[in-house]
């Protein structure tokens, strides 16, 4: 499979040219691992508070209502995607519980866990974008900036679990 | 967002009691934190660990390169910012940075480029055109390696991690594309 070079492919480029600009590999790839754990300290608490409303969401049934009603007018699309389809725009902790949640039920090589990983790397999470973006700056009236974004998440989307089922089912 | 996420959960907890499933509620209740914990905690240290060898590339000149090869193409999308060569390096680093999928290593750069256009935007409380077409560029932003979800495949074991890659870059390809066009043709009518 040629996707399986990717990554060491990548890690050799990186390494090779740094070797050739002579850079301290060794302080860099530190520091960018120090830079990775900051980022658990934020990150742990909202997947928390998402985890805890998407696990509920599924054991209480209520994925399985909303599911068989959409699977009856999209029946090629496997049920578990909705959800994450619905959230990807909004916010990115609770799509990624709903990742996690996809790959510890179906697994990740499954047509629904590969699925997920393409819609989850098609597109960033407008929402949360837009509004740290223009808040930041003072914004208010951020014009159609939302619309277009929304629009490409949707192309994205669409065409990740079309490509997923092209391709890798 | 706050209101959604009570929402959800009352609503699931009245349906799940509604149906009977009571026990398993409650294992959700009393299991959520420690499962979280279970999957954020591996997950975060290989993030550390793409993190690491991303910061490798950084100082080696890796994204600066790509920065130089892409700066023509910003030129272009962003006619406005002809005389602020400053705030297009910012949006380039930042498009590059999310490009590696180190997101929150973008975040820095992409306000500081917000900044710099603020400070010549007219009205100050309504976005220019150069901010919204930045911003579709980053929230549609190309990704060619997302460190999370290579890491969490490998986690639960999937064969092969990388291998959505290959789709997931030609979806967030097109995606960008159709987010450009559209604030293109949104931007053309408007006038």
């Amino acid at each position: 499979m040629a996707s399986e070079i990717i990554l060491p492919a990548l890690v050799i480029l990186i390494f090779v040219v740094a070797l050739i600009k002579k850079v301290d590999a060794y302080e860099a790839f530190i520091s960018g691992c120090k830079e990775g754990l900051g980022l658990f300290v934020n990150v742990f608490s909202s997947l928390l508070a998402m985890m805890l409303s998407i696990s509920l969401l599924r054991e209480s049934g209520v994925f399985d209502i909303l599911s068989d009603f959409i699977c009856k007018i999209f029946p090629s699309i496997p049920a578990p995607i909705f959800p994450l389809v619905m959230f990807r725009p909004i916010s990115g902790s609770a799509s990624l519980a709903i990742l996690i949640d996809i790959f510890k039920n179906f697994g990740p090589d499954s047509l629904a866990g590969k699925m997920a990983s393409v819609i989850q790397g098609s597109t960033d999470t407008t929402l949360y974008v837009i509004t740290l973006y223009f808040s930041t700056v003072g914004i208010k009236k951020i014009k159609n900036s939302l619309w277009i974004g929304l629009f490409a998440d949707f192309v994205g989307i669409t065409l990740g679990i079309l490509l997923t089922l092209k391709f890798m089912s | 967002m706050s209101k959604i996420w009570s929402f959800m959960i009352l609503i699931s907890l009245f349906v799940g009691i509604g149906s009977g499933r009571i026990t398993s509620l409650n294992q959700v209740l009393v299991s959520v934190g420690q499962e979280t914990l279970d999957f954020a905690l591996p997950m975060m240290a290989s993030t550390c660990f793409f993190s690491g060898v991303m910061y490798v590339a950084k100082e080696g000149g890796l994204m600066s390169a790509l920065e130089k090869l892409l700066r023509p193409f910003f030129r272009l999308i962003l006619p406005d910012l002809k005389n602020n060569p400053e705030a297009l390096q910012y949006i380039s680093a930042n498009i590059v940075i999310n490009m590696f999928g180190l997101g929150f290593a973008a975040t820095p750069s992409g306000l500081k480029a917000m900044q710099l256009m603020q400070k010549d935007n007219p009205k100050k409380d309504t976005a220019t055109r150069s901010m919204i077409t930045f911003l579709v560029l980053n929230t549609a932003g190309v990704t060619i390696l997302s460190t999370m979800i290579v890491s969490l495949r490998a986690q639960f074991n999937a064969v092969i991690p990388t291998d959505y890659m290959p789709y997931a870059i030609i979806a967030t390809t097109c995606a960008c594309i159709a987010g450009l066009l559209m604030d293109r043709w949104c931007n053309y009518r408007g006038k």
